[in-house]
């Protein structure tokens, strides 16, 4: 059950590579043309012309923002799945979605004017409600089924997405384009000042799941199995659930909401190391970031028209290799 | 209502007399086709006929609501859309909006005329009412002539054909003189976006597209196919504009300061940022001309005051 089902030890740096492959290749691609030399300039020897401040503030935290909210959702979508024995579970599944859509169209229909910087704030604490609520609805004295999770997950996603129906019918028209190209998911928010913002609650969230890995492996083999184990099992799962609703929230709070990344990248990662969390959790996240990276970098250079929103792209490109994955490894997930 | 009514008398009377001049001048071979009863087909290759002027009339869009106002025939509105902000039509019957017109509110003023737009009103919406024996006539200009012939044409289908062909006549002037200046003259880049947050410009095939041309400088979007291209900031600053519009709907006016601080950006750089009402621009009525009007004094003022840019100075590259 844990460790290396399958592949050896060389997964991890290929994994690595092509996270750091995609994230050179997405700093490389853009409207301006900028020379390896110049590139080179503008990171080792602090340049300040044109094209050295278009890669250092526009084009590397976009592609760092990238590989953050990737690996998030794909680690987030690995403890959901784990945490409801689901395969179909996704970071979004439990209303977190539609929590921090709420939030963020809160500020962007109705409230100032320009209304940006409360944008992220309020989308995240609309998360946090939603799951925290979804959570204390699914608590009984007995514990917490996964059953009863999902229920009460989509009952409130079910509530949370007719009142973004509602919201958007009655906003002003004006603002209604800003607020969908967020909720189609949206990296071109990635400022140096937001990758700074959501890196710590990233960096907590993904260790915090790491430090749970054995946890989440007896999880898999039911609530009974895993405390004859001499696990708590509902101080895991309390723990799992909230710091994967974290980890969905503080990314859904930047980048909007990004489809199919946290449910099939995961599946992916199996594929690759096996089910055991403690290599599935880095396998998916580095996975997961250099998935993102590569859609974001497509959606910039495929679109004549300027920019497709990533979250196409991602279930675009990303279906059917992952089919082709899923299909070549035979039902190994 | 009545004393709109008089009013709107009066204005077709003040304008009759010139009119008729002017109708006489052109003397247009169509002049037979003006008389009721009529058969007009509309830009969708239906045709309605009427007997006599259409008297309960509803407008599917402002910019027809906008015209049927230019054409003193508002005394024949019975229905307007929610958008409809011409404060004479604030009393009228709201029949919902745009794309989301009610059909049942609609019936019930039993509307002789229902004018609407091909890009704008739900297809299958208009059908129904066709199909409940209620004539559609559809107005689709694609430019500013359009605009111009539209005009003349709501004025011969709602029996003010004299009216309509001198309001377009004056349009047409007074697009001609935004327009005279300056042949020849440097053409800036220009930048029309209809929102800053994300940056969203209007390309070819636009109404602004077309501004910008008419104006005397060159859409700085073009190199962006669509009609609407989403532009990242990385986009914004290689296009390079001398000038941005912005088609200012509520709240999204402004650019935010992490994207005005590329000062690579002439426009930027000079504080060339100019804030139009939205709705001037984006609804292709007469109002279109007074857009034509202000980006041409804008551009002038371009010409007039632009700065010597040093030759190196703002950014190596392309």
């Amino acid at each position: 059950m844990t460790g290396g089902g399958k592949g050896s030890g060389a997964v991890f740096p290929v994994l690595a590579s092509a996270l750091l492959g995609a994230l050179a290749l997405s700093a490389a691609t853009g409207p301006v043309s900028i020379s390896p030399r110049a590139a080179f300039d503008a990171i080792f020897l602090g340049t300040n012309d044109t094209p050295a401040r278009i890669l250092l503030s526009l084009r590397l935290p976009r592609s760092l923002l990238g590989a953050l909210v990737g690996g998030a959702l794909a680690a987030s979508g690995v403890a959901f799945q784990a945490l409801l024995r689901n395969p179909l579970a996704d970071p979004y599944i439990l209303g977190v979605s539609g929590g921090a859509a709420v939030g963020a169209l809160t500020v962007a229909l109705f409230l100032s004017a320009d209304a940006s910087p409360l944008l992220p704030l309020c989308a995240f604490a609309g998360a946090a409600l939603s799951a925290l609520a979804v959570f204390l609805l699914a608590r009984r004295r007995s514990g917490i089924s996964p059953e009863r999770l999902i229920l009460m997950g989509v009952v409130v996603g079910a509530f949370l997405n007719a009142v973004i129906m509602l919201m958007v019918t009655l906003a002003p028209p004006g603002k209604i384009p800003g607020a969908l190209y967020w909720l189609m998911g949206d990296l071109g928010l990635g400022t140096p000042r937001r990758v700074a913002v959501l890196f710590p609650y990233v960096a907590l969230g993904a260790v915090l799941l790491y430090l749970l890995s054995r946890g989440l492996d007896l999880l898999l083999l039911g609530d009974h199995a895993a405390f004859q184990a001499g696990l708590s099992v509902e101080r895991v799962k309390t723990a799992t659930y909230l710091t994967a609703s974290l980890l969905a929230g503080s990314v859904v709070a930047v980048s909007g909401l990004i489809g199919f990344v946290g449910l099939i990248v995961p599946h992916g990662a199996r594929v690759l190391v096996g089910s055991g969390h403690r290599r599935l959790l880095p396998a998916a996240f580095l996975l997961g970031g250099a998935f993102l990276v590569l859609s974001d970098t497509l959606a910039r250079a495929v679109s004549p028209s300027g920019e497709l929103p990533v979250g196409a792209v991602t279930a675009l490109a990303g279906a059917p290799f992952f089919l082709y994955l899923l299909r070549r490894n035979g039902g190994r997930s | 209502m009545g004393r709109v009514r008089i009013a709107a008398a009066r204005l077709v009377f003040a304008g009759f007399l010139p009119a008729l001049l002017l109708a006489s001048v052109i003397d247009r071979p169509a002049g037979a086709a003006d008389r009721f009863p009529l058969e007009l087909k509309d830009d969708r290759g239906v045709t309605v006929r009427f007997a006599a002027p259409p008297r309960r009339v509803v407008s599917l869009a402002p910019s027809l609501t906008e015209i049927v106002f230019l054409l003193g025939r508002d005394g024949s509105l019975v229905g307007v859309t929610r958008f409809c902000d011409v404060p004479a039509a604030a009393a009228l019957p709201k029949i919902g909006g745009v794309s989301d017109p009610d059909v049942e509110r609609i019936v019930a003023l039993s509307p002789d005329l229902v004018l609407c737009t091909t890009d704008g009103n739900p297809r299958d919406k208009v059908r129904t009412l066709e199909e409940m024996g209620i004539p559609c006539f559809a107005v689709a200009p694609q430019d500013l002539n359009g605009v111009f012939t539209a005009i003349e044409r709501l004025g011969i289908l709602l029996g003010a054909a004299d009216r309509g062909r001198a309001e377009a006549g004056a349009l047409r002037r007074r697009a001609r003189l935004a327009r005279s200046g300056f042949d020849g003259a440097e053409t800036p880049a220009v930048l029309f976006v209809v929102s800053t947050a994300p940056i969203i410009a209007a390309g070819e095939g636009t109404f602004m597209d077309e501004l910008v041309r008419l104006a005397g400088g060159r859409n700085a979007a073009a190199r962006f196919s669509g009609r609407y291209p989403r532009l990242s900031v990385e986009g914004l600053v290689a296009a390079r504009p001398d000038v941005i519009f912005v088609a200012g709907m509520s709240g999204v006016e402004r650019f935010p300061p992490e994207v005005t601080r590329w000062k690579e950006v002439p426009a930027f750089r000079d504080d060339a940022v100019i804030t139009l009402d939205g709705d001037l621009v984006t609804r292709p009525g007469p109002r279109l001309v007074t857009a034509l009007e202000r980006v041409s004094a804008a551009l002038a003022d371009w010409r007039a005051n632009r700065p010597k840019a040093p030759a190196a100075g703002a950014g190596g590259e392309r």
